[in-house]
């Protein structure tokens, strides 16, 4: 195997479902040697929450599982019992980062806080990722995506006027927890290496998600403005065609006469009441109906290369399987085909950038306790009798 | 102060607009020295973006002012060679390069990875166009709008039964932030083996690596996941109900039978919490029309926070809907010190977003 960005950083992975697994998921496909310890018998609950082939439940046939786990090697621990405490004792002299998603008091009543773990690795990094951060009055509240959604300002403006405030259909919160989990590891990693000091970073998946949309509180701070949920806010929107849907953008001026030579309507850009985008945005009704009518009967693809012809910024907007049969995905080698002894070759999405020195691996997600022996008995010097007795004993 | 993380660090930054200049952004929190270009000629256009309360002027622009925090701004015309020198020679004293253009653009100037690396070999350089440096639609011209809507989301964003939807702005930021996330990976290898490299990003990519559930349900059943509203997979119930008040709202999500059980006592256990078809999560979902309109009715006599205090009290998830103006207020950002007040001419003071996470070593 090739040289890989993190090779040789090693990090212990106490985190479940989809914000600390996300992280720790980039870690691992960057080269990261990720031991996730799971609970016996059980594992991350996130190998029951599926999509599973043909909706079958296998606790190793999880598809979110499978995605968000690549690379990354399982051991099974009891973290509820002494022996299960003393081996991530002994395992953290031998890791670069710790990452948990646990709620804030979890660690520490583990006695595992930071300033325990620091005293056996004193370089050691930990990446604590919960709802609201380990302070505050919020801090033992309970979350989960359709929370933070509601406390970051964002879900307040997304749908219709008269109807219910709308979140996106993918977890965003969470991934975007997860991304940032990520950076604040590798950047206190960098700063373990240019100076020895390891240290204990916490991170709030409301804060992270808040700086999705930055600048509307700073919106409302400059003039006391609050935008209301509108459906769509013109100038951008998704409009439907012949077998599919359409988005488009008009930023600037020019983007909107560009817009009219599309349509075949020049006359359009004379028009008055379509001067300003103010006016536009006034008149979203009478335009939107405009370029629904003209989309009428015709192909996504068709309208989108003629678009963009015209160097317009409008696209289609596919559903999974026209994402997966991209052509520029295709050309760039996106997906990724992997292959696991339970879930068999499936599809997955790949790397999220690409580096020119030291390419992206795929790799599959662990069977439950898989690396236990290697883990273990390599590592930490247990026999094979040894294992056989913690796992009698519920410990692994 | 202690340095920061990534103290020592000079970046080169020609990103324009808003993703790029989040990825920065965020090397700048992180302590990186952050020299942002832009020319006379042609300005970053985000600064005309975003303009309130008055469109006119380069210095209202909030996207903007929040995406270049704690940076170095200079105008240097890259289409002059003495723009291109002077560039140059900030390229042999910087460590990274960061660009958003689309991918002809740094061709056109001479200014490619390939170019740079004579200059300075340990260099990283980060391109990071819509659709990526190569393949049929590198050159097609995308913004975060675009970007997000190609990723797949929208088509399972929605009203049930109703048109796919977007946020519009979301793409950008999040590709920033994966933007961040590559040019510290880049800088780990750097660090070990002494080379640098080019990361060739595209925003798409980066974004379509949020669909994992959707794209695996697809993968292994041919299914597509319906626009569902608020509403969870399986779990039940899950969603955001009216509020006392005009246009408040709460969001309410159980996980388990347990917390429906602790939802059921907090809300006084009327008769309708004890009936079979919400027995169960499986029945809950099934009946989930019926469950919301009782759990509007007991959420429409409460102020939003006096919900979120009973139900968290009783270890239910559920938050008040916040508009911008009430996040300023909350009291856990406050709590945390979320918003500095910073003062910038022009503008004046005003609270600015900070970093979503606590360094215990490097604040």
């Amino acid at each position: 195997m090739s040289e890989r960005p993190l090779s040789g950083t090693r990090v212990l992975d106490l985190s479940n479902q989809i914000s600390g697994p996300y992280c720790t998921k980039m870690l691992a496909d960057f080269g990261a040697e990720v031991i996730k310890i799971e609970r016996p018998g059980i594992g991350d609950p996130a190998r029951m929450t599926g999509p599973f082939r043909d909706d079958n439940p296998d606790p190793e046939g999880g598809g979110l599982f499978l995605y968000l786990n690549t690379n990354k090697k399982s051991i099974t621990l009891d973290l509820e019992s002494t022996a299960g405490i003393n081996i991530v004792k002994e395992l953290i002299p031998q890791v670069d980062a710790v990452i948990e998603n646990f709620s804030p008091r979890v660690m520490s009543g583990l006695g595992l806080d930071y300033a325990t773990l620091k005293k056996l690795n004193p370089g050691l990094v930990m990446t604590s990722i919960s709802p609201f951060g380990q302070t505050g009055p919020y801090r033992d509240y309970s979350a989960t995506d359709l929370t933070i959604w509601g406390l970051s300002g964002i879900l307040y403006e997304l749908g219709e006027a008269d109807r219910e405030p709308l979140k996106m259909g993918a977890n965003v919160s969470e991934y975007v927890a997860g991304l940032y989990g990520c950076l604040v590891t590798l950047a206190a990693l960098y700063h373990r290496d240019e100076t020895g000091t390891g240290q204990h970073i916490d991170l709030s998946s409301l804060e992270a998600f808040h700086t999705m949309q930055p600048s509307m509180t700073l919106v409302f701070s400059y003039a006391g403005f609050i935008r209301k949920r509108s459906g769509i806010h013109f100038p951008w929107g998704i409009l439907p065609c012949e077998d599919g849907y359409i988005g488009f953008y008009l930023p600037t001026q020019s983007h909107w006469e560009l817009l009219c030579t599309l349509l075949e309507m020049p006359e359009l850009r004379d028009k008055p009441e379509y001067e300003t985008p103010m006016m536009r945005e006034e008149r979203r009704d009478e335009i939107t109906a405009l370029i629904v009518s003209w989309l009428r009967g015709k192909r996504m693809e068709a309208v989108f290369h003629a678009a963009q012809e015209l160097r317009l910024p409008l696209t289609i907007v596919p559903n999974v399987r026209q994402v997966l049969e991209l052509e520029q995905h295709k050309e760039r080698g996106f997906f990724a085909e992997i292959d696991h002894p339970v879930a068999g070759r499936l599809t997955y999405a790949g790397a999220p950038f690409k580096l020119a020195e030291t390419p992206w691996q795929a790799g599959r997600a662990p069977l439950l306790g898989e690396h236990n022996e290697e883990i273990y008995c390599q590592r930490l010097s247990r026999t094979n009798d040894d294992l056989s007795r913690m796992a009698e004993q519920g410990v692994i | 102060m202690a340095d920061l993380p990534l103290q020592g660090i000079r970046v080169v930054d020609t990103c324009i607009y808003w993703a790029g200049p989040m990825a920065t952004a965020l090397l700048a929190d992180l302590g990186a020295e952050v020299i942002k270009i832009e020319s006379i000629q042609r300005i970053d256009y985000l600064r005309l973006l975003g303009g309130w309360p008055t469109p006119d002027g380069y210095e209202w622009s909030s996207v903007f002012n929040g995406a270049n925090r704690n940076k170095f701004g200079i105008t240097l015309n890259l289409n002059d060679q003495r723009g291109k020198d002077i560039f140059k020679d900030l390229v042999r004293v910087g460590d990274i390069v960061t660009e958003n253009f689309s991918p002809r653009v740094m061709e056109n100037w001479g200014l490619t990875y390939d170019a740079l690396k004579e200059i300075n070999p340990r260099l990283i350089m980060l391109s990071m166009p819509g659709f990526g440096t190569t393949g049929p639609l590198r050159n097609y011209v995308t913004f975060g709008p675009n970007v997000e809507m190609v990723s797949g989301m929208p088509t399972i964003s929605g009203y049930p039964g109703g048109e796919p939807m977007m946020t519009g702005y979301m793409a950008d930021p999040a590709a920033g932030l994966m933007g961040a996330v590559a040019v510290m990976t880049a800088l780990q290898y750097r660090r070990r083996t002494g080379k640098g490299q080019h990361i060739d990003l595209s925003q798409m990519e980066a974004i379509t690596t949020f669909m994992g559930g959707p794209i695996m349900d697809y993968v292994m059943n041919e299914r597509f996941q319906p626009r569902r509203g608020n509403r969870h997979p399986f779990l039940a119930p899950h969603g955001v109900y009216r509020c006392k008040g005009d246009d408040e709202w709460v969001t309410i999500t159980i996980s388990s039978d347990d917390e429906w059980s602790a939802f059921c006592a907090a809300v006084g256990s009327p008769d309708w919490t004890r009936e079979a078809r919400f027995s169960d999560n499986q029945s809950r979902h099934e009946n989930h029309d019926a469950l919301d309109m009782l759990i509007g009715q007991w959420t429409s006599q409460y102020d939003r926070r006096e919900i979120m205090g009973i139900l968290q009290q009783a270890g239910v998830a559920a938050s008040p809907v916040l508009s911008y103006g009430d996040v300023l207020d909350d009291p856990q950002l406050q709590h945390r010190g979320f918003f500095q007040t910073v003062t910038r001419p022009v503008t004046g003071t005003h609270p600015y977003p900070g970093f979503p996470a606590k360094f215990s070593e490097t604040p």
